[in-house]
């Protein structure tokens, strides 16, 4: 016999009595109901900075989005270049990193003398750029491995859904789309007779994490997703200096 | 400012529709008295009452316990249901289009009957459970009598002479279907759930009983209608029952002014009757805290093997004694269709338009039985589920005597001064001694509002939730809210800081 169950640990009147308590409960059931009725919503996406007299804290998904922190591994992207092309240069350091495996490129080579003149910089191109978005494990090491910063994950939205399995095979059209990154250090913007002058070149900008891309996306699922704008041009020379 | 304006817009909504069902009602109750015979109103009662109006706040009640729960437990509750034209398409409607996406569901799933199971009683029990609770509503009379176009209208189904009885009968006879449910559906789960239920009617039909004498007693009558009583301005002699007052402090007799006083309602006489009949009652409809027949948790109770229909109208027969047993508290114990004061005055002034005035008494009693139905709801969102021995302890050892202690009393106290002043006294004793208690507060050694700790061990009112570090939680409860976030989160983050410096 451990517990004696005639031994009423209840040593108040209030609570041996038994009913104020219930009544009491009642009250604050009733507190809680009135509020909520009569209270609007706060729709504040950061819970924790509600306020107002509703007590309700959901967050209606499709309607409500939490933004996501900056750095957030969202869906790929293929990064343009200014002209619009990738700017994957097919070296397969995406794909040999990825533990998934989930990368598949197929490599073309510029002819040697294209009227793009491009080949005298670059010698391949992607013919081919797959991702299995149902493999992959969004483990960010396929951008990490990227040396020509063309493959980012800054687009703050999820895989899409999608009726069949092929659907998640995202080739160079569904990949290749965000705002164009350029650096002074870019093969094609070093050659002789770039249409680019050297001194218009932007600047990295664009940092993963940084959280500075209002991206474009063609598509309404990530949106409501994007981090707060950090003022143009303060943060990344603040977060230098410290 | 417009979510208060849209509630008290939908509660004024609600009130004229309830005005506009009384409005008819009456109207053709007493076409019928005219064109068919004598007595016909008493069948169209059958339809209004029954058929409409506890039919129809049953229905709505099945959507109204899973947005008020919501509501009590800071969620935002049904809403994604929505109807498919155009302006309503992007409107919640308070969740209001989930009755009919459910209804339909229940209609249009499959009806399983398990092989093994007695196909028979498997059939008739739902019929058993439905059937009696929704008989109930016969004896309570929902608004006044009042001579319409010259004829006679009773806002009443039937009126025999032995009132209260039928409703203990009846009341009792529901445990049937939920016994045989459980038998029949050759289900230990189910037997489980049906043996319970018996087991709890068999300890709270004594109570439920004995609960109900004190006010036979204190009326002297075991009928409804006279329970409610009539007002000297309608009967032109004096005020009787629940209508008349106790103590009367403006106005005089019928007409000479505004009248005011304290009402000799139910609840003043009988408090105690009253919370034992609430809790009695409650038992009877196996909602929580009464709940173990369904037990969710550990038995899925008596309907474990029932579905679409069947099974909704095990579901409907608990709302449709929510709404019967508010009702019935409403006509014994808070005055049926009688305002608190001023109802002799309101009747003079409405002499000559009885179709206004019985409207309007007849919406007021339904406005006291949605207010009951919303305590119910309270109730049962606020306690949980009584271990088993407990509630036979609360029938037999508390409910029990504390009834027979009460019967005991009235009767002297009735006895002793008929005027049922004495009566009163003592029941408004009652009240304030139970008021004190639950306004007061334990004395304790500890701060109330320590620093975080010691709360849930003092456990009196504070917040359900119980927010660690929230000091003013109830003042401010978003920002009480914001604090145990933050405080919670710090902890996890300095670990989370914390960790990849001591590993690596």
């Amino acid at each position: 016999m451990g517990y004696k169950a005639t031994q009423d640990p209840r040593t108040d009147v209030r609570e041996r009595a038994y009913l104020p308590e219930l009544l009491k409960g009642l009250g604050i059931t009733a507190r809680h109901f009135f509020r909520n009725l009569f209270g609007t919503r706060d729709t504040n996406t950061q819970v924790v900075d509600r306020k107002g007299t509703s007590l309700i804290t959901t967050v209606e998904y499709p309607d409500e989005k939490i933004p996501y922190p900056p750095g957030y591994r969202g869906l790929h992207r293929l990064v343009p270049r200014e002209d619009g092309k990738p700017r994957c240069v097919a070296c397969y350091m995406c794909a040999t990193i990825c533990p998934a495996q989930c990368i598949y490129i197929e490599a073309g080579e510029y002819e040697v003398e294209a009227k793009e003149g491009e080949s005298r910089v670059i010698e391949k191109f992607p013919t081919q750029f797959v991702i299995d978005e149902l493999r992959c494990i969004v483990c960010g090491l396929c951008v990490e491995a990227c040396p020509k910063d063309a493959i980012r994950m800054d687009t703050y939205e999820h895989t899409k859904p999608e009726y069949n399995r092929q659907g998640f095979v995202y080739d160079i059209p569904k990949l290749l789309k965000g705002p164009a990154v350029s650096h002074p250090s870019d093969p094609w913007n070093k050659r002789e007779g770039s249409e680019q002058p050297h001194h218009v070149h932007k600047e990295a900008h664009t940092r993963i994490g940084e959280g500075l891309v209002q991206l474009k996306t063609p598509h309404a699922v990530g949106k409501g997703h994007e981090p707060k704008q950090i003022g143009p041009g303060h943060a990344p020379s603040e977060r230098a200096v410290k | 400012m417009k979510r208060v304006l849209t509630i008290l817009f939908a509660i004024g909504f609600i009130v004229f529709l309830l005005a506009g069902g009384v409005l008819t009602a009456y109207a053709v109750g007493a076409l019928a008295e005219e064109k068919l015979f004598v007595g016909a109103s008493r069948l169209t009662n059958v339809i209004f009452l029954m058929l409409i109006f506890v039919m129809i706040i049953a229905t709505m009640l099945t959507l109204a316990e899973r947005k008020w729960s919501a509501l009590m437990q800071d969620r935002i509750g049904p809403n994604r249901a929505r109807i498919a034209l155009p302006g309503l398409k992007n409107l919640s409607l308070a969740g209001l289009p989930f009755v009919a996406a459910d209804s339909l569901k229940m209609l249009t799933k499959e009806d399983f009957v398990p092989q093994t199971a007695n196909r028979f009683l498997f059939n008739l029990s739902p019929l058993l459970a439905f059937a009696p609770v929704f008989a109930l509503f016969a004896i309570v009379p929902a608004g006044p009598s009042v001579t319409l176009w010259g004829q006679r209208v009773d806002m009443v189904v039937g009126t025999p002479d032995f009132g209260l009885l039928y409703l203990f009968a009846i009341a009792s006879l529901a445990v049937y279907g939920t016994a045989l449910a459980g038998w029949s559906s050759n289900n230990k789960f189910a037997l489980l759930g049906g043996v319970r239920a018996t087991s709890q009617m068999i300890s709270y039909e004594v109570a439920l009983g004995l609960s109900l004498v004190g006010v036979m007693l204190a009326f002297g009558s075991v009928q409804l209608p006279a329970i409610v009583g009539t007002l000297a301005a309608e009967t032109g002699g004096a005020a009787a029952g629940q209508a008349r007052y106790l103590w009367q402090w403006a106005g005089g007799a019928a007409g000479e002014g505004f009248d005011f006083g304290l009402p000799a309602w139910g609840i003043i006489l009988q408090p105690l009757g009253f919370i034992g009949f609430f809790a009695a009652a409650f038992a009877e409809t196996k909602r929580a805290p009464f709940d173990v027949p369904e037990g969710e948790s550990e038995i899925i109770g008596y309907f474990v093997e029932y579905s679409g229909m069947k099974f909704g109208l095990f579901m409907i027969s608990e709302f449709v004694e929510v709404v019967v047993l508010s009702g019935v508290t409403a006509a014994l114990f808070f005055g049926g269709y009688h305002l608190p004061f001023g109802g002799e005055w309101l009747a003079t002034q409405l002499k000559d338009s009885p179709l206004v005035y019985a409207t309007l008494l007849g919406t007021f009693f339904w406005v006291k039985v949605l207010l009951l139905c919303f305590l119910q709801l309270l109730i049962r969102w606020t306690f949980p589920r009584f271990r088993y021995d407990q509630i036979q302890t609360l029938g037999w050892k508390m409910l029990l005597p504390v009834g027979l202690a009460n019967v005991f009393i009235s009767g002297a106290l009735v006895l002793w001064d008929p005027s049922l002043r004495a009566l009163a006294l003592f029941g408004l004793l009652q009240i304030g001694v139970l008021m004190a208690l639950s306004l007061s507060r334990k004395e304790s050694a500890e701060p109330e509002h320590g620093p975080g700790h010691g709360h849930g061990a003092l456990g009196h009112g504070h917040e359900p939730h119980g927010l660690p570090g929230g000091a003013h939680g109830h003042a401010l409860p978003a920002h009480g809210h914001a604090a145990a976030s933050l405080g919670g989160n710090t902890p996890a983050g300095a670990h989370a800081g914390a960790h990849p410096a001591s590993t690596h």
